[in-house]
């Protein structure tokens, strides 16, 4: 287990610095800040100036030898487009974002696993198709047009909940259910097809010979066994809204979360906080594997660590 | 006990409604929804947006303008005076002080003006002010503001440079918690979220009559039009034409921003002042005010200028739709099917990408053959700020917030502009002869003349006058300026 994790962790380091060269070297290549924070009318000679005052005129070997020198310290340094320290906006904007997150995929998971269960239990039922057909309605639409559809139907013809920013309590329901949507679905299905498998395994139909109580042989066998693929789907979806879905669904509605200030550090050619958040995004999906691989043990004994 | 709650409960009831019905009229509040979060409320530091929407209402310079864009005094007493070539007199008014009970005399002036145009500071809007060196004290309400060269501009540019309390603006707090001179006073900012102004009881000025303002900042544009229909906001910007007739009431005025194509006297096809002429004659500009705008834009007169800018020439008519005279000039000019790069971005501009494919479809029509180019920003910039190659036709937008010719011309116009595409050194050495050119009159004649002669060079593609739109809640009284800013002083609430 020592072992195990020790590797894993040292390939997370690797992840995280692979990631973090290929933002730096990347940005560099195709990004030039200064023409997009002067006004369009500023002399070459004011550019020049204002480069020269960033710093980015130095040569990139140099620029990347003083970047990691900072990096130990997890310094990045003042972002461009707020001129304070990129982490300062990370540590503000990371917890928004995990809230988010979270209450998403809570809202996911407690919804996905009963609908799946009970659509396996009877395949080809009405309440199987039923749920296989909104599934698959679920999963296609477009999430930026979804959530603007909830917010014209919950926030402005019912006036039920906020409709964006993070002012009032409730300000959390669109923006979650929006972000819950898509991984809901792909849960269910997931859930739904692995009870399947295990409702169809030979130690169910031994259970049942020797008379233990259903419920039993589904709570207690069937969801434990199916658990594994699900942990790892959960854990696939987290990171999946970390790295990519909160982006549209904060700019949606104004959530100030890290994936509005990706997007905004992305307009704006942030490279320093584009940095920050693409470093700190990296790390947390290393941090959630490493997590999932320990959980799998503790639902399985049967695997191995090592 | 339970009736004695329920007791409790409806006295409780009684005194809020007789609170509510007996006390002073409620405080107005009103919520504005812009469309990014200012990145500081240092009003010296950023060439932002946001930062404006906010500060314009904290801060105040020497002139302002009125909602038509006439240029006033505004923390000045009058026009300021011209001593000598590079030396212009303010009077200061009497009386005035910052939020934090700082004097605005001239040592604030003084302190303004040397923090911007300090390298050091490395300002974003230093390019407003590049002609200034400094600026010096006569006595507390007379200051002085040196140029390098005679700057007939000068009174507009402070008409952009927000002063500052000489003291507080050198702590940290002043780029989280500003105090300025205006009719509104800073309250609170939760980063990526709120921000709340109050108005100031001690306003020198007219006192304004909204009491609280929040700002929320809503990048997306079907959620500010969601929160204003919901009502939540009293007032959205960037309103999308398509939109105006769901929203319960909305305005529009002639914005600040002006499309245009830039064609190439230097190279290609387009050297050929026929060709020029040809493709201005080939693009109906009222079809693209309608059908891209929705009738919100006014079609441009030849000029890089809206009526109300300093420089504008109302004796130019601009170009009109005639495709037969486009074909023929191209006929003369031996220019028929030839290739035109057209270069353009996408996302920058409202509609910029569906403006270069319609007029690309128009020069098509006479017998062109357009080849249109879309580039991410970044690499657009690059083109248009190509000093060698000059592609035949380049899509920009230009953004006048002074309000004189100056600005645009210098770049766009003159021969070493940043994005110029002509050889003119005739039509160069005019418009540095009106940059420094202290006669009004005079100065306007050599801004008329430049108008004309590029309008007959057909230099650009004259496109159209972009309308800001707002939306609006039915209670918001408010009619808004052509220089875009929102002064919440100059709303009101109607009950």
């Amino acid at each position: 287990m020592g072992r195990f994790m020790l590797l894993r962790l040292r390939h997370g380091l690797v992840v995280v610095l692979g990631v973090t060269v290929v933002v730096f070297v990347v940005t560099r290549m195709i990004g030039d800040p200064v023409s997009l924070m002067l006004p369009m009318e500023a002399t070459p000679e004011q550019r020049a100036a204002f480069e020269h005052q960033l710093g980015f005129d130095r040569p990139i070997p140099v620029q990347f030898a003083s970047f990691m020198a900072d990096l130990v310290t997890l310094d990045f340094g003042n972002s461009l487009w707020q001129r304070r320290p990129a982490m300062d906006i990370v540590y503000e904007t990371l917890p928004l974002t995990l809230y988010l997150v979270g209450v998403a995929l809570g809202l996911a998971v407690l919804v996905a696993v009963p609908l799946g269960v009970i659509a396996a239990l009877r395949p080809g039922s009405i309440v199987d198709r039923l749920t296989v057909f909104l599934s698959l309605l679920g999963l296609s639409i477009p999430q930026f047009w979804l959530g603007l559809l909830l917010i014209m139907l919950f926030a402005v013809s019912l006036g039920w909940f906020d409709h964006a920013g993070n002012f009032r309590a409730d300000s959390i329901v669109l923006p979650a259910v929006t972000l819950a949507l898509p991984a809901l679905t792909r849960l269910v299905m997931v859930v739904r097809s692995q009870m399947i498998d295990e409702l169809n395994a030979q130690y169910v139909k031994t259970s049942r010979a020797k008379g233990m109580p259903f419920l039993r042989i589904v709570g207690l066998h069937a969801m434990r066994n199916a658990a594994v693929p699900v942990l790892t789907l959960i854990a696939w979806e987290f990171i999946r809204a970390l790295a990519g879905y909160t982006v549209v669904v904060e700019k949606v509605f104004a959530w100030p979360g890290l994936g509005l200030a990706a997007i905004q550090a992305i307009e704006r050619q942030d490279l320093i906080l584009l940095q920050a958040i693409v470093f700190t995004v990296a790390v947390m999906v290393v941090a959630i594997n490493l997590a999932v691989d320990v959980a799998y043990k503790a639902i399985d004994p049967r695997i191995k660590l090592d | 006990m339970v009736m004695g709650l329920l007791t409790l409960g409806r006295t409780a009831a009684g005194v809020v409604l007789a609170l509510a019905l007996a006390g002073p009229a409620l405080a107005t509040e009103i919520t504005i929804a812009i469309g990014s979060e200012p990145t500081t409320l240092d009003p010296q530091a950023r060439d932002d947006g946001g930062e404006r929407a906010v500060n314009d209402n904290i801060f105040e310079t020497l002139m302002a303008r009125t909602a038509d864009g006439t240029l006033v005094p505004g923390l000045a007493a009058a026009e300021p005076k011209q001593i000598d070539d590079t030396t212009w007199e303010f009077t200061l008014r009497e009386g005035i002080t910052f939020h934090n009970g700082e004097p605005f005399d001239s040592a604030a002036v003084v302190h303004s003006v040397n923090r911007i145009i300090d390298p050091a500071f490395n300002s974003e809007q230093s390019s407003f002010f590049a002609s200034i060196t400094g600026a010096e004290a006569v006595d507390p309400l007379t200051v002085r503001i040196l140029t390098q060269g005679p700057d007939p501009i000068l009174p507009s540019r402070m008409y952009w440079m927000k002063m500052v309390p000489p003291a507080y603006s050198q702590t940290e707090e002043f780029a989280s918690a500003p105090v300025g001179t205006g009719p509104y006073v800073f309250d609170s900012w939760q980063r990526g979220s709120a921000l709340t102004l109050k108005a100031n009881p001690g306003y020198w000025g007219t006192p304004p009559s909204i009491d609280a303002v929040n700002y929320r900042f809503v990048g997306e544009a079907g959620t500010r039009l969601a929160g204003l229909l919901s009502g939540q906001y009293d007032l959205i910007t960037n309103l999308q034409p398509e939109f105006v007739d769901q929203v319960p009431k909305a305005a529009h005025v002639a914005g600040l921003e002006l499309p245009v194509v830039i064609l190439s006297a230097i190279s290609g096809p387009t050297q050929d002042v026929r060709v020029r002429q040809a493709l201005n004659y080939a693009v109906d500009k009222e079809v693209l005010a309608e059908r891209l705008y929705e009738g919100y834009a006014q079609v441009s007169r030849g000029q890089l200028l809206a009526p109300t800018y300093f420089g504008y020439n109302p004796d130019v008519e601009g170009y009109p739709y005639d495709p037969d005279k486009a074909r023929a000039l191209l006929e003369e000019a031996g220019a028929v099917g030839a290739e035109i790069e057209l270069i353009g971005t996408a996302g920058r501009w409202l509609n910029d990408r569906d403006l270069v494919e319609v007029i690309a479809s128009f020069w098509q029509e006479v017998g062109l053959q357009p080849s249109v180019r879309i580039f991410e920003f970044n690499e657009y910039l690059n083109r248009l700020f190509d000093r060698q190659i000059r592609a035949d036709a380049i899509f920009v937008v230009s953004s006048n917030e002074l309000l004189d010719a100056d600005r645009p011309f210098s770049a766009y116009y003159h021969m070493d502009g940043v994005g110029a595409s002509n050889h003119d050194a005739e039509m160069a050495a005019l418009i540095e002869q009106a940059r420094t050119e202290t006669d009004v009159a005079a100065r306007e004649a050599l801004y008329h003349r430049i108008v004309e002669h590029s309008f007959e060079q057909a230099y650009f593609l004259w496109l159209l006058n972009i309308e800001d739109i707002y939306g609006m809640s039915e209670r918001l009284e408010w009619t808004p300026r052509v220089d875009a800013k929102l002064l919440v002083s100059e709303m009101s609430v109607s009950e």
